[in-house]
C-alpha cells in the first residue's frame, strides 16, 4: 500500500523493460526445471524481446506531446522517473531487436557457447538495462541500469574462455570501471550543481544562472560525457574497442555494436535533452562533444583503412561511426537529439547486417570475402548493401539520409569546423567501405564460379572457400541478414519513416 | 514523369542484382528496350511537362518533387538519348570484367541518377539523385575498366568516387546551409527570392561551398586532376556517359544552386570561377599539344570546353547563362562521338597513342575518317558545327559580362579564352594530321582498321547529326531555354 502511495506503477508502460527481465528469469528457471535441454532458451529470449520491442514501438507512435509516463512521485508537479516519449520508444525497439539480434548471432551454427542458459540472460539483462537507461530521468536508475546494460557484456567477452578472450575482457572491464567511476563522479557533480538527482531542465536553468554552480554544472557534464565516450567508443575512449571485438565471439562483438551503442546513446540523449531543454548557450559542452566527435571520425576512419580483418575494420568502423552519432548531438539542439537517434538505428542495421554477414563467411581476413557477391548472392549482397548504407552512398539512400540528417543540425547551429572535418570523414569513410566493397566485388579466389550457373554453385563453392568449419546452416545469422536488409531496403525507399518514428 | 526514372533505375538494378547471369545477347536487349522506353517518356514529358510532388522526408521539408521547365529540357532529352545509345552500343563492345548485365545495368542506373539530377525540383533530392550515379560509375570504370594496367584502373576508380564525393559533401554542406537559413529546399522557391533574401555574408558562404563542390563535378581548374584518369580508364561506354551526362551534372547544378537561388554570393565569387575557367582552357588545350594518349587528350579537352562553360556561367547575363547551356549540350554532343570514335579505334588498334605511326584513318576506313573529322572541326570550334555557338556566345558574354562583373577582368579573360579557342584549333588540326593524314599508307596494314559499320554507324551518324544540326540551327534550342535563363538571371532579386 504505501508504495502504491509513493509512486505509481504502471506495469504496461514498463513492459519494454519488465519483459526482457521476465525472459531471464523464465530462462533461470526453465534451466532449473529440465536440466541439459537448452536449445528452447535463445528462441525464447528471440520471442520475449521481439514481443517487447512491439511494446516499445506503440510508444514509438504516440505523439510527442504525449509521452508514456509512469513511477511518478507524489505531488502535484511530481517528476516521472520513466518518462518515454516517441524517440525514446523507437530508441528502445532498436536496443532489443539488435539484442535479439546479437542473441542470434551468438547461438548459430556450431560453434554455439557452451551454455546458453548464461548467455541468454546475460543478454537479456543487457537488453532489460538499456531500455531502462533510454527512458531513466533521474541519476540513480539512469547509473544502474546503464550499468546493467553494459557489465553483462563484459561478461560474455570474458565467457568465450580463451587467453585472448580473457585478456579483451579484462581490458573492457577496467574501461567500463573507469567510465563507471567517471558517470558516478559526474552524476554527483550534476547533483551538487542542481540539487536535484534527477536530469530535469528547470534546474539545470537555474543552476545555469549561477556563476559558481555553472561552472559545477560544465564539470558534470564533461565527465559525464567521457564516461559516455568509453560506452560509445569515442576518441580518446576508443582503445578498448578493436581488441575487444577481435577476441569475442561475433554474437557478442555485435551485442557491442549494437544494441550496446544504442543504449550509450539513449543515455546520452537523457543528458541532451536536460542541457537543450534548459534552453541555455552550453557553448563549451558543444566544443567538448564537437571535438569527440571530429576525432572519432578521423581517427576510426584512418585506422579502418589500415585494417586487413573483418572484425577489426567493422570495430573502427564503429568507432568513426560514433562520431557521426555524436555529431548532431553537438549542436545540442531538439533537432540534433533526434537526428542521432535516427542515425545510430541506421548505423546498427547495418553493423548488424555486416556482422551476420562475417558470421556465415567466417571472420578473419577479409580476403575471405573476395568475391563474396559472385558465390553468395544473398549474403554478398547483404553485406555490400550495408556497407553502401554504412558508407552513405546511393543505393543505400537511408544511409546518406542518415548522414543528411546528422549534418543539418550542425550546419544549422555554424559549427562550421565539425560540419567541413565531417566532409573530410565522408570521403574517408566511402575509402574505407569501398576498399572492402572492391574485395566483395572481386573475382573470386577458389574455385570457378560459371556465370549464369552461379546458383547450384553456391554450396560447393562457399565449402571450398571458407577453409571454415561452414557445415552447420546459418539459420540465425540469415535471419538477421534477411531482416535487417529488408529493413534497410524499405527505409531507403521511404526515410520518412524512421525520422517520422523519432518525432 | 516517375516512370522516366523509375524504368532505367528498375532494370538496372534488376539487371545488377537478379538478371546478373543473363548473358550479353538478352541482356543487352531489355537494357535498349528499358533505355528506349526511358527516351520516349522523356520525348512525353518535355512535351507534356507533368511534375511529381510527393512528401517524402516530412519532418526535414524535403518533398518527392521532380519536373522539367526549359533548363532541364535539353539535358533530360540529351540524358536519354545518349542512355539509347550507349546501351546501343553494347552490339559492339562489351567490356570484360563481369557480366554483361552488370555492365549494361550500371548504365542504367547511372542514367536515371542522371535524369533524376536533372528534374529535381528539391535541393536535398538533388543531392541525393546527385550521389546516385557515384556507386555505379565507380563500378564501371573499376572493374569494366581498361584490362591493361589494373592498378591503373582501381587508382582511377578511387581517384574519380574520392574526388567527387568532397565535391558533394561540400556541395551537401552548402545546400544545408541554404536550406537551413532560408527555410525551404523547394528550388522554385529557393529560385524566386528566397535564397536571394539572405544576408550577403551567408549567401557567399553558401555560395562558396556549392560552387566549390560543383566544380569538382564540372570540373574546373584546378580541381579536373580525377578525370583524365576516369576517361582513359573508363570503357567507351562509361566514358561517354560521364563527359556527356556526369559533366553536365556539375554545371546544371551550378545554374540551379548557386546562380539561381544566391545570385548575390554568386557574383561575388564570380571572377575566380571566370579566371579558373580561363586558366581552364589554356591548361587544357596546352595539354592537349603534347599528349600522347588519344583518349586522354579528348579527357582534356573537356576540361577546355568546360572552362567555356564555367566563364560564361561567372559572366552573369542572359547571354552567358545561354551561352553555358548551349556550349553544356554541344559538349555532350560532341564528346560522346569523340569518345565513341576512340573507343572503336581502341578496340581497333589495342591502344590510341598517338606517337605509334599508323595509316591514314582516311584511306583505310572513310566512313570513320569522316566522322572522326568532324567530331575534331566541331570539337575546335568551327562555325556551322555546334561547338560553335557555345565557344562564341560565352566569350562574347565575356566581353559585356552583367553590369556588376569587373568589366576590365572580363574582357581579359574574353581575350585569353580566345586564344585558348585557336589553341584548341592547334591540337585538333595536329590529332586530325596523325591519325587522319596518317603515315605512309601501308598496303598490308590496310586491312588492320575495319570501317565502321552496322549499329556502330547508326550511333555514330546520329550524333554526328546532331553535331550538324545544332551548328546550323542553334535557334530552337536556345529558344526552349530561353525563358528559364531570363527567369533566373531576371528574377533571382538582383
Amino acid at each position: 500500500m504505501t508504495t502504491a502511495d509513493l509512486v505509481t506503477v504502471d506495469a504496461v508502460s514498463l513492459a519494454p523493460a519488465l519483459l526482457p527481465a521476465l525472459g531471464a528469469v523464465l530462462v533461470l528457471v526453465g534451466d532449473a526445471v529440465l536440466p541439459g535441454r537448452r536449445s528452447w532458451q535463445p528462441l525464447l529470449g528471440v520471442v520475449v524481446l521481439a514481443i517487447a520491442a512491439g511494446t516499445a514501438l506503440a510508444t514509438g507512435l504516440r505523439s510527442a506531446d504525449d509521452p508514456v509516463r509512469t513511477l511518478c512521485l507524489p505531488g502535484p508537479d511530481g517528476a516521472c522517473l520513466w518518462t518515454a516519449g516517441p524517440a525514446t520508444g523507437t530508441l528502445q525497439a532498436g536496443i532489443l531487436l539488435a539484442t535479439a539480434a546479437a542473441l542470434a548471432l551468438l547461438h548459430d551454427g556450431a560453434r554455439g557457447p557452451r551454455d546458453t542458459t548464461v548467455t541468454t540472460t546475460l543478454l537479456l539483462a543487457a537488453a532489460t538495462g538499456g531500455v531502462g537507461v533510454a527512458a531513466s530521468r533521474d541519476l540513480g536508475t539512469w547509473l544502474v541500469s546503464l550499468e546493467l546494460a553494459t557489465v553483462p557484456v563484459v561478461a560474455l567477452v570474458a565467457l568465450r574462455g580463451t587467453r585472448t578472450a580473457s585478456h579483451g575482457a579484462l581490458t573492457l572491464l577496467v574501461t567500463s570501471l573507469t567510465s563507471f567511476a567517471l558517470l558516478v563522479l559526474g552524476a554527483a557533480l550534476w547533483l551538487t550543481a542542481t540539487g536535484d538527482a534527477s536530469f530535469a531542465s528547470d534546474t539545470v536553468a537555474t543552476a545555469w544562472a549561477d556563476p559558481h554552480r555553472r561552472a559545477v554544472l560544465l564539470l558534470a557534464a564533461t565527465v559525464l560525457l567521457s564516461g559516455l565516450g568509453f560506452k560509445l567508443s569515442l576518441v580518446p575512449f576508443h582503445a578498448w574497442t578493436p581488441q575487444a571485438y577481435s577476441t569475442a565471439d561475433l554474437g557478442t562483438a555485435a551485442a557491442l555494436a549494437g544494441a550496446s551503442k544504442i543504449s550509450a546513446l539513449a543515455a546520452l540523449l537523457v543528458v541532451g535533452q536536460a542541457l537543450v531543454g534548459a534552453a541555455v548557450d552550453t557553448g563549451s559542452v558543444s566544443v567538448v562533444l564537437g571535438t569527440l566527435a571530429a576525432a572519432s571520425m578521423l581517427l576510426g576512419n584512418v585506422m579502418a583503412l589500415r585494417q586487413t580483418e573483418s572484425t577489426r575494420l567493422l570495430a573502427w568502423s564503429t568507432v568513426s561511426q560514433a562520431g557521426w552519432v555524436v555529431l548532431p548531438v553537438a549542436a545540442l539542439s531538439a533537432e540534433g537529439l533526434r537526428a542521432a537517434g535516427a542515425y545510430v538505428l541506421v548505423y546498427a542495421v547495418a553493423t548488424l547486417v555486416a556482422f551476420a554477414a562475417v558470421a556465415v563467411v567466417g571472420p578473419g581476413a577479409l580476403e575471405r570475402t573476395r568475391g563474396l557477391l559472385r558465390r553468395d548472392r544473398l549474403t554478398g549482397g547483404a553485406l555490400a548493401f550495408a556497407l553502401l548504407v554504412l558508407a552513405g552512398l546511393p543505393p543505400g539512400i537511408i544511409g546518406l539520409v542518415a548522414k543528411v540528417v546528422a549534418l543539418r543540425p550542425a550546419v544549422d547551429a555554424g559549427l562550421w569546423p565539425l560540419a567541413l572535418i565531417a566532409v573530410v570523414a565522408v570521403v574517408l569513410g566511402i575509402a574505407v567501405y569501398l576498399r572492402w566493397f572492391a574485395v566483395l566485388l572481386g573475382e573470386p579466389t577458389t574455385g570457378i564460379v560459371v556465370e549464369g550457373e552461379a546458383g547450384s554453385d553456391v554450396g560447393e563453392d562457399e565449402a571450398a572457400s571458407g577453409g571454415g568449419p561452414v557445415a552447420a546452416p546459418h539459420r540465425g545469422a540469415t535471419a538477421v541478414i534477411v531482416l535487417g536488409t529488408g529493413i534497410l531496403v524499405l527505409l531507403s525507399v521511404f526515410p520518412g519513416l524512421l525520422l517520422g518514428l523519432l518525432s | 514523369m516517375s516512370l522516366l526514372l523509375l524504368v532505367p533505375a528498375a532494370v538496372g538494378l534488376w539487371l545488377v542484382t537478379g538478371g546478373r547471369a543473363l548473358d550479353a545477347a538478352r541482356a543487352r536487349v531489355v537494357a535498349a528496350a528499358a533505355a528506349g522506353v526511358a527516351l520516349a517518356l522523356a520525348v512525353a514529358v518535355t512535351v507534356a511537362r507533368p511534375d511529381v510532388d510527393l512528401a517524402w522526408l516530412p519532418e526535414l521539408g524535403v518533398r518527392w518533387s521532380f519536373g522539367v521547365d526549359g533548363i532541364a529540357v535539353p539535358l533530360v532529352l540529351l540524358t536519354a538519348l545518349i542512355g539509347v545509345l550507349v546501351s546501343a552500343h553494347a552490339w559492339v563492345d562489351v567490356p570484360e570484367g563481369g557480366t554483361p548485365a552488370t555492365f549494361l545495368g550500371c548504365l542504367l542506373i547511372v542514367e536515371a541518377g542522371a535524369l533524376a539530377t536533372f528534374t529535381a525540383r528539391d535541393a536535398v533530392l538533388f543531392f541525393v539523385a546527385f550521389e546516385l550515379v557515384l556507386v555505379p560509375m565507380w563500378v564501371l570504370i573499376s572493374r569494366f575498366g581498361d584490362r591493361h594496367d589494373e592498378r591503373a584502373r582501381t587508382d582511377a576508380g578511387h581517384r574519380f568516387i574520392l574526388y567527387t564525393a568532397v565535391g558533394s559533401t561540400l556541395m551537401l554542406v552548402g545546400i544545408l546551409a541554404l536550406v537551413t537559413s532560408a527555410g525551404t529546399s523547394d528550388l522554385r522557391a529557393l529560385a524566386a527570392g528566397a535564397g536571394a533574401a539572405l544576408p550577403a555574408d551567408r549567401q557567399l558562404l553558401v555560395a562558396v561551398l556549392l560552387v566549390l563542390g560543383l566544380s569538382v563535378k564540372v570540373p574546373v581548374f584546378p580541381l579536373h586532376t580525377w578525370l583524365p584518369p576516369a576517361h582513359t580508364t573508363a570503357p567507351t561506354a562509361g566514358s561517354v556517359l560521364l563527359a556527356a551526362v556526369l559533366l553536365k551534372m556539375g554545371t546544371y547544378g551550378l545554374v540551379r544552386l548557386p546562380v539561381a537561388t544566391v545570385p548575390g554570393g554568386f557574383g561575388r565569387l564570380a571572377p575566380v570561377l571566370a579566371v579558373a575557367g580561363v586558366v581552364g582552357i589554356v591548361w587544357g588545350a596546352l595539354v592537349c599539344l603534347v599528349e600522347r594518349d588519344l583518349k586522354r587528350l579528348i579527357a582534356y579537352s573537356s576540361v577546355a570546353h568546360m572552362g567555356f562553360v564555367a566563364l560564361a556561367l561567372a559572366a552573369g547575363s542572359e547571354t552567358g547563362l545561354q551561352a553555358a547551356l548551349f556550349a553544356n549540350i554541344a559538349h555532350g554532343v560532341i564528346s560522346a562521338l569523340l569518345f565513341f570514335l576512340v573507343g572503336g579505334l581502341k578496340q581497333r588498334w589495342g591502344s590510341v597513342d598517338l606517337t605509334v605511326a599508323r595509316p591514314a584513318l582516311r584511306e583505310t576506313s572513310p566512313r570513320l575518317g569522316f566522322l572522326f573529322i568532324l567530331g575534331l572541326a566541331a570539337s575546335l570550334g568551327l562555325p556551322g558545327l555546334a561547338g560553335f555557338w557555345g565557344e562564341f556566345f560565352s566569350v562574347y558574354a565575356a566581353w559585356l559580362p552583367a553590369a556588376d562583373r569587373p568589366r576590365a577582368l572580363f574582357v581579359g579573360c574574353a581575350i585569353v579564352a580566345a586564344v585558348g579557342a585557336a589553341l584548341a584549333a592547334g591540337y585538333a588540326l595536329r590529332v586530325a594530321r596523325t591519325v587522319w593524314v596518317g603515315d605512309r599508307p601501308d598496303p598490308e596494314a590496310a586491312t588492320a582498321t575495319p570501317d565502321t559499320h552496322g549499329v556502330e554507324l547508326v550511333v555514330l551518324a546520329v550524333l554526328g547529326t546532331l553535331v550538324v544540326v545544332l551548328g546550323v540551327l542553334p535557334g530552337p534550342l536556345l529558344a526552349v531555354t530561353a525563358d528559364a535563363a531570363a527567369f533566373i538571371t531576371g528574377g533571382g532579386g538582383r
